[in-house]
């Protein structure tokens, strides 16, 4: 088996070394850097910036644990940046490695499909080289939605890829669009010190999280002194000379240095020779799969941002994994039902299964069980007490129909619930699991007990 | 790991005060009222750290929620005592919301509002009637 990928990020890379590892030979075009968006655009740059700015802000709290320190606090964004550009190439260094032990070819440049058997690369050396193979994955990603009232400069008006390399932290940023980037950025940077305002059309920030969790965010937001505008919409943007003004409906103006647009991501399926081979797209470019992940021409899969979908690093991978499987045969199909999804806002956010409102659609009888941060001994010590665990359990079965987080550590602490979701355990099985003290995974058992009304940290309701 | 108790002393509850059953008391000055929560919700909130102080020139309507106060022990909603139009709210508050541990009777004021309906305060308790009412709540 001779396998063919486009695109080396986190959909790309994965499948390849799985195939690697099924004894394919296995060629993977790359026209950027392996990683991808995840690892050199999205994922790990803005955890490695919040990594600083969420040092920055416990060094303004050190007083409050106790610690005297002299002098000033300040950040250096050129020195926050060079950290995470070492973290990246670390990662950059350590997928290399990866790809070449187990034998795997790297083209490094811009690859058409000019068949479904061949791929016909544009090496970044001016070469030209024509692959072929007996099944192809196309892995190209997304990249950040453009529209034309917003045009971006790199300079005044940015996307996310520009936010990750800023070089110094602006005065003030406004944001468009208050989803999982936007409000990533917005906590970043506000930290370090910028004026921040966001304007989202929709009725709430992070609109795709359960109701209760966005609402929690807000209120967050709210004690950063981050200005969010919600059921609006910006008109217009004008650079004039050191600033962006930007128009509200209601004749508002809003005056700020930088401009940062995220509004969403398009899928890179369209200079990639997929309409000329006649693979099926969708509406908003998106590569259509079966749930095996093949596309309509038999033998060409897809995986990844390109499909559309959920569009997490961890998914692609996993469409990864799923494709390699029906390519080398031992079948397999993509299951979205236990999906963890994690927001890097500060608190954290992190989510499975379904949204109450989802599961009341649904005609699901659901019983749901809360327990706040502030009720934990272990929030305290760190002093990280905002935030709650909501679980949603089915009346009928207690299984878990879905979880929501939103506190310190929420993207680690979902997993409990996840794995005990896929694995169908009951909430009284997680309730009855012995959960360490004092620890914030305490609170995950507590939330369990919860759905019974036996949660012990909760005053008689 | 949780305490309702605290060591601290009592501290009176003023006679020139209306106070609400959610805790929460209303000083009348013409047709201005003050509003703030007493030291019995203080006292049951624990150390505050943070307060949602509500807009100005937004009207506020009796028996609703006019500001949320988080405690390290819980979140909880501040009832407006009276309806009205909100003039003021005390800014330093967001700054330094545990104001409304030391002083919930004076340097701890919410908000200011133009009453709207002077015959609500009929309806609230006077000083020693919500002594009474706070002694049963705690039994």
């Amino acid at each position: 088996m001779r396998l063919a990928i486009l695109g080396a990020g986190p959909g790309g890379y994965v499948a390849a070394i799985k195939a690697a590892q099924l004894g394919a030979e296995v060629i993977v075009i790359e026209d950027d850097e392996v990683g991808g968006t995840c690892l050199n655009w999205g994922c790990i740059p803005t955890k490695t910036l919040i990594a600083s700015s969420e040092v920055f802000l416990k060094a303004k709290e050190l007083e409050q644990f106790g610690i005297d320190l002299k002098g000033e606090i300040t950040p250096i964004l050129a020195k926050i940046m060079a950290r995470k550009n070492r973290v990246v190439s670390t990662q950059v260094k350590g997928i290399r490695g990866l790809l070449k032990s187990w034998g795997i070819a790297l083209k490094e440049g811009h690859g058409v499909l000019t068949s479904a058997r061949e791929i016909n690369v544009n090496l970044k050396d001016g070469r030209r080289e024509q692959i072929e193979a007996d099944r192809i994955i196309i892995a190209t990603g997304s990249r950040p939605a453009r529209i034309s009232a917003f045009p971006f400069d790199g300079e005044k008006i940015i996307s996310s890829n520009e936010a990750v390399n800023l070089a110094e932290i602006p005065k003030s940023l406004l944001i468009i669009g208050a989803g999982a980037i936007g409000c990533e950025f917005a906590c970043i940077y506000r930290e370090l010190g910028a004026e921040v305002t966001m304007v989202e059309t929709l009725p709430r920030a992070v609109a795709t999280e359960d109701d209760e969790i966005s609402d929690l965010l807000e209120k967050e937001l709210k004690k950063k002194k981050i200005k969010l505008f919600t059921d609006s919409r910006v008109d217009r943007v004008d650079v004039r000379n050191d600033d962006v003004h930007a128009f509200l409906p209601d004749g508002q103006e809003l005056v700020t240095e930088k401009v940062l647009v995220s509004i969403g991501r398009t899928m890179n399926s369209d200079k990639i020779g997929a309409e000329a081979i006649g693979i099926k797209r969708g509406k908003r470019g998106e590569i259509l799969v079966n749930d095996r992940m093949e596309t309509s021409i038999p033998g060409v899969y897809a995986v990844g941002d390109v499909i559309g979908g959920m569009m997490l690093a961890h998914v692609a991978s996993k469409e990864g994994l799923v494709a390699v499987g029906n390519i080398m045969g031992t079948g397999e199909i993509m299951d979205y039902s236990v999906v963890p999804a994690a927001i890097f806002t500060s608190p954290e956010i992190a989510s499975v299964g379904l949204r109450e409102h989802q599961a009341v659609e649904k005609g699901i009888k659901i019983r749901i069980g809360r327990f706040p941060f502030r009720a934990l001994g272990k929030a305290h010590a760190i002093g990280e007490i905002s935030g709650l665990i909501k679980l949603i359990a089915n009346a009928s079965t207690d299984k878990i129909v879905g979880a929501h987080i939103i506190g310190p550590h929420a993207s680690d602490l979902i997993h409990e619930y996840a794995v005990s979701m896929k694995n169908g355990l009951t909430v009284r099985d997680v309730s009855g699991t012995i959960h360490a003290h004092p620890t914030l995974s305490e609170g995950l058992m507590e939330a369990a007990e919860d759905v019974h009304g036996e949660a012990i940290h909760v005053p008689k309701k | 790991m949780k305490s309702y108790t605290s060591g601290k002393e009592e501290t009176m509850n003023p006679d020139d005060l209306k106070y609400h059953k959610e805790h929460t008391w209303v000083k009348v000055s013409g047709k201005r009222g003050t509003i703030g929560i007493t030291d019995y919700a203080q006292d049951a909130l624990g150390d505050i750290v943070y307060i949602d102080l509500p807009e100005t020139d937004i009207s506020v309507e009796a028996n609703s929620e006019i500001s949320e106060i988080e405690s390290t022990k819980a979140t909880s909603s501040v009832i407006s005592p009276v309806s009205g139009k909100i003039i003021k709210v005390n800014e330093e508050l967001s700054e330094s919301p545990e104001i409304i541990n030391e002083d919930p009777y004076s340097k701890g004021w919410i908000a200011v509002v133009e009453l709207e309906n002077p015959d609500e305060l009929d309806s609230l308790m006077d000083s020693s009637e919500y002594e009474k009412y706070t002694e049963e709540e705690q039994k």
